[in-house]
Order: structure tokens, then sequence, then C-alpha cells
């Protein structure tokens, strides 16, 4: 997995500094000479990963960084994960369809009912305290401009 | 001189000013816990209040707010892995796998007490600094500053991973965070590069939402994964206990944060490198420090130095930054540039006088900072175990808290939905690249050292050719950087050989 993966980004940023390369070459020399220092590198770094991955035996190399948990089976670790990228992805649509504050309260409460199994009553209370934290510090504290969601007539906020 | 340290010290105790530091330290607390919301917009924000104060009191309010905002900023990195300011970022790395681990309160402990010690050698370069560094800082020309970027990135790309393939990965991020600085329009001919002709992208990628999705969304897929609290099932009890640990392990590694104090005092008063740079360095720095390789790999899954180093640059880059600010008006970045503005605002002229006519003044800031850390350390610290409670509170409370912290965290930051895409665009990137075993602390450094590494190239080839190449703080920096850049090699043969 951790092989297959590291392919796939080497890949897209082969793909990244070839474009950048061949967009470069249309620029001044004041705008394309950063471009290209980096950019040819780049290329042969990742081209390199790549080869060390299709052809290499040595062992993964680990990172001074987080590692994900490794103590549920792959296949509910897999569907977990396709799950948390849903809502995530679900929040955003829901912020674009019914803007920032119908949105926080929708997610929030649909997350604690359909993913945690809350009951409707702590449910209901854990939403309303978050939506106030957010209207009362964002809205009427910060004076934040949320615009309003795409059904209700508002095609802003991009 | 010292009449003037002693008259510095009453202006900030007098009570109207002493006042006005507490409000800020009171909005500088939760600016800092609160992901997105920066310190430089909020001191943009509250800049209109200031007209009517004196200059100690303005100052004691501003500053005392800046100040506090990377030490509360940490709270929310370490417990929750989301970075609660652009410049907490890198004491995720461990911090946020000590939390994981049960030892938020140790990690809180270090962080809290390397954030106060850092703040004091900022301060205290602050005031020794002044008459001694106008030649320091003019030493440093664009060739100078091109080069302690590139060092910057050596430093952690060759050591935020192991062997010749992690080296080659480390520097594959940096590469691409590099690449990415370069959206946007070009400061010299103004083309507009990699913008994918939409006009969002023509200021180029900003940095909140970019951090806010490459470190908070595969911490919050994880948690989902796990399907428990943040702390998983480490005792309930144990959580808040090791703050006395995690105070005294700042003390175990005295030197290391001392150094990287130092790190970040030299990274604050060197104009144009920021915050963002001070903690990875520092990071860097605090890897550097393990003995072995085995000893490093323990870095990025809870090594308490990942916490100290970072959390004593971050505060003390900002007495550091105040150097340049006071002494010569060239602000050390964004924030010290709006606090420049509060200067002119005040009627106070930075340059000679503020080191004359106004040193009382200008040691009043000094004390800002010492004195807004003591209390918010002291704050802190009372109310830490409530605060570490939370990574008890199950995984299925916090998910839809901090999913709506991170999105509006981006969204503030331009109020464009384009900064939440942006955001989930790098969590995916992110994602991947911790399955695949990719750092991210370079990316992270790549993209912010980008623009000012390319200006100062610029500026250098146009001004000096290539002869830049050899003058002689370029020549010492460029083998520092190579030094860096062998010094795993060179650990790791020695290891060997040690090992027979």
């Amino acid at each position: 997995m951790a092989n297959r993966t590291s392919l796939g980004l080497a890949i897209v940023i082969m793909l990244l500094s070839a474009h950048g390369i061949y967009s470069a070459h249309e620029w001044p020399l004041k705008a394309k000479l950063f471009p290209l220092v980096i950019a040819i590198p780049l290329f042969f770094l990742a081209a390199a990963e790549a080869l060390w991955v299709i052809f290499g035996k040595s062992p993964t190399a680990s990172a001074s960084d987080f590692k994900l948990s490794e103590d549920q089976p792959a296949e509910v670790a897999r569907r977990r994960t396709l799950l948390a990228t849903g809502w995530a992805i679900g929040f955003f649509v829901l912020i674009l369809l019914l803007g920032f504050p119908i949105a926080v309260a929708a997610m929030v409460f649909a997350y604690l009912t359909v993913q945690g199994k809350e009951g409707w009553i702590f449910s209901v209370v854990f939403t309303a305290a978050v939506w106030f934290f957010f209207y009362g510090l964002f809205e009427l504290l910060l004076h934040m401009h949320f615009p309003d969601g795409w059904l209700f007539g508002g095609f802003g906020g991009f | 001189m010292l009449d003037a340290f002693i008259q510095g010290l009453l202006l900030v105790l007098q009570w109207k000013a002493f006042v006005f530091m507490l409000a800020g330290i009171f909005v500088g607390f939760w600016v800092g816990l609160l992901p997105g919301l920066g310190g430089a917009t909020t001191l943009a924000l509250m800049l209109p209040f200031i007209y009517n104060m004196q200059p100690v009191e303005a100052f004691a309010f501003l500053l005392g707010m800046h100040s506090v905002v990377a030490t509360t900023g940490d709270i929310t990195s370490i417990l929750f892995g989301v970075p609660g300011e652009a410049t907490t970022a890198a004491i995720i790395l461990d911090g946020h796998a000590m939390a994981k681990r049960g030892e938020a309160g140790r990690a809180l402990g270090a962080a809290l007490a390397s954030s106060f010690v850092g703040a004091l050698i900022g301060a205290a370069a602050l005031a020794l600094a002044i008459p001694i560094v106008r030649p320091l800082v003019l030493t440093f020309g664009s060739p100078e500053l091109f080069m302690l970027a590139i060092v910057g990135l050596a430093f952690i790309a060759s050591l935020s991973a192991q062997g010749a393939r992690g080296m080659v990965r480390g520097f594959l991020a940096g590469g691409l965070g590099l690449f990415l600085a370069m959206v946007g329009q070009d400061p010299q001919a103004g083309v507009a590069r990699y913008t994918l002709d939409t006009l969002y992208l023509w200021q180029g990628l900003d940095l909140v939402p970019v951090l806010v999705g490459l470190f908070a969304i595969p911490e919050i897929i994880d948690l989902v994964v796990r399907g428990t609290s943040i702390a998983g099932n480490a005792p309930a009890g144990r959580i808040s206990k090791g703050v006395f640990e995690g105070v005294k392990d700042v003390f175990r590694n005295w030197w290391l944060t001392v150094r990287c104090g130092l790190i970040g005092t030299f990274i604050g008063l060197t104009p144009g490198l920021g915050g963002a740079v001070a903690q990875w360095m520092a990071y860097g720095h605090a890897t550097q420090s393990a003995r072995t390789a085995e000893e490093r790999k323990g870095f990025g899954q809870g090594d308490v130095r990942g916490v100290i180093g970072p959390g004593a640059a971050c505060n003390s880059k900002e007495g550091g930054a105040l150097i340049p600010t006071i002494a010569f008006g060239v602000p050390g970045g964004a924030s010290m540039a709006i606090l420049l503005g509060g200067f002119f605002l005040l009627g106070l002229v930075p340059g000679p006088d503020m080191l004359t006519k106004h040193l009382p003044v200008t040691f009043s800031l000094v004390w800002t900072i010492v004195i807004a850390n003591i209390i918010t350390v002291v704050a802190c610290f009372l109310l830490l175990n409530r605060l570490t409670a939370l990574t008890n509170v199950q995984g299925h409370l916090l998910v839809p808290v901090v999913l709506v912290l991170v999105f509006i965290g981006s969204y503030t930051s331009n109020s464009s939905y384009a900064d939440i895409l942006v955001s989930l665009i790098f969590g995916a990137l992110g994602y991947f690249m911790v399955v695949a075993g990719w750092p991210r602390a370079p990316l992270v450094l790549g993209l912010v050292l980008g623009k000012i590494a390319e200006n100062y190239l610029y500026i250098s080839v146009a001004r000096y050719d290539f002869a830049w190449l050899g003058r002689p703080v370029v020549v010492v920096l460029l083998i520092i950087a190579v030094g860096v850049i062998l010094f795993p090699a060179v650990q790791a043969w020695r290891s060997r050989r040690a090992h027979g």
C-alpha cells in the first residue's frame, strides 16, 4: 500500500513538474528562472523515486511524521477512511448548498445521530451548544460574513 | 540604560497599561486556540482601537495579545492535531503523537515551559542586542538571505526521514513545496503562473488552508478509523499527570531549548523569513540532536524534543522580530509590519529615537513580552486539567466539532469557499503522504520559503550576477547546507563502525 501510494505521488509530481517546465517556456526569463530551477530537479527526483519503487529492493523509509493507526483490520480501516472522507466532502457540499449557519447545525446533528448513534435529546443539546458557539463567536463577536447557500439564491462565496 | 530598563517595567505596571495588557492577553489566548484566526489578522483588526491610547498602553495591548498567540496555538496543535496558528504546525508532529499516547499533559507542560523560556530568550535578546545588532543585520544581503532559506530547507529535508531513500522523499516534499509556492502572480514580471485561470490563485496558495488541510484532515480520518478518543485507551487519570514531567523535560534538554530559542530569535530578526520558518528550523535542529539513526526514528512518534524545539523557537522569534522593527523600521514579518503601523499611528518613528529618546518605551516592549508570557503560562497551567480532559472525549463527539473548526478556520483566511476546497485537496495530499511514509514538514517549509527564496535569488542574480556565490557568508552557509545534508550519512557510518 505504502509503495503503491508512493509511486502514485511520484507520478503526480512528475506530471506536475513536467507541466511546470512546459508552461514556463512561454514566460520571460524573470518569471521562468525559479520555476525551471525547481521543476527540473523535482522531475528527476520524482522519476528516481518512481524507479526506486518499481525496481528497488530496499525497505520502505519511515518519515519523522505521524503514523496512521494499525490496530484495526485493513478492511475496517478502509471502510472508515471512506466514511470520514464522505463526511468531510458532505459537509463541504452542505456549506455550499445551505450556507455555513445551517450546514454547521445539520452536519453536527447528522454526525451525532447517524455516525455516533447518540440519542435525539443529547444530539439536539450538543448541536445547539456548537451552533451557539459558532454563531456567538464568528457572527456576533467577529462580524464575519457567511454567504447564503446556493439553494437560497446566493451563488457567491468563491 | 538601567534606569530606562526599570522605567520600562514601571510603565507596563501602571494600572491602565496593565489592564490593556490583560485585555490583549485575553484576546490573544482565544485567537491562538482557534485554528485559522491568525495573530497578524487580529493585530490588524485591533489596530483601530489604539488611536486614543498612550504608546505604552497601546503596545501593552497589541504586544500582550500577539506574544501569547503562539503559546495557546500550541495547545490546539497538541490536543487536536489542528494547527492553532500557522506558526504552531511543527509541534503537531510529536506533540499530538504524545497526546494520542495519553501524554497530552506532558506534551503541554513541555510546550508551555519551552515557550516561556523561548519568550525570555527573545526578550533578553531584544534588550541586549539593540546596540550590537546593526552590523549583524547589515551583513545579510539578498544572497545571504537566499542561502539561509536553502540551509533551512536542507535541514528539514535531510533530517525528517531516514536513509538515502528518506532523504530523496524529504527533498521531493521540499521541492513540491517550493513548486507550489510559485502558484500566483510572479512578483518580477507580473505573469500569472499555474493559476488554472482562476482569480483565487492569483495571490498564491494561502498558508492557513494548506496547513489546516495537510495536518488536520489525516488526523480526523485516523480518529474516525480508530473509533476511540484522541488518547485512545490510555488510562484517564494519567493524561494530565505528566505536566510537571514535561516541564522537567525542558530542563533535562536545557541546551536544546536555549539553542532553539536562539534559532527562533535569529530567524525572527532576519527580515522576511518569519515565524513559520523558525519552528521548522528548530524542529530540524531538534531532530539533529538525536545521536543515532535509531533515536531519530522516535521523532514524529512522540519525542518530547520535537515539542521543546518548536515551542522555544516560536516564542523567542517575537523578541527577535522586534529588533529590526524598532531599530531600523524594517519589520521581521507580517505581524511586525502591522505593529510598525501602530508605531506610526502613535506618532513614534522607529530608528535611533527609539534607542535614545524613547528607550523606556522600547524596554516596556521587552517587559510586556515577559509579563504577558508569565500570565499566559500560569493561566494555561491552571486550565491544563480541563484542557487535557478533552483528549478523553469520544471521537464521535470531537470529529464534527473539529471539522467545523477546520472548515471555518480555512474559510476565515480569505472568506472564500475555495479555501475549504484547498484544505480538502491538501488534506488528501497529506493523507497520501502519511500513507506513503513521506515527511510533510519539508513541503510546508518549501511553501513558506518559496516566494522569499525566489525574490532573494532574483535580486542576487540581478545585482551581482553569479559573483554572489563567492561572498564569504554565502560560502559558509553553503558549507553548512552540505554538512547538514551529509550529516545523517556520516552519523549512520559512525554508528555502523561503532557496532563493528
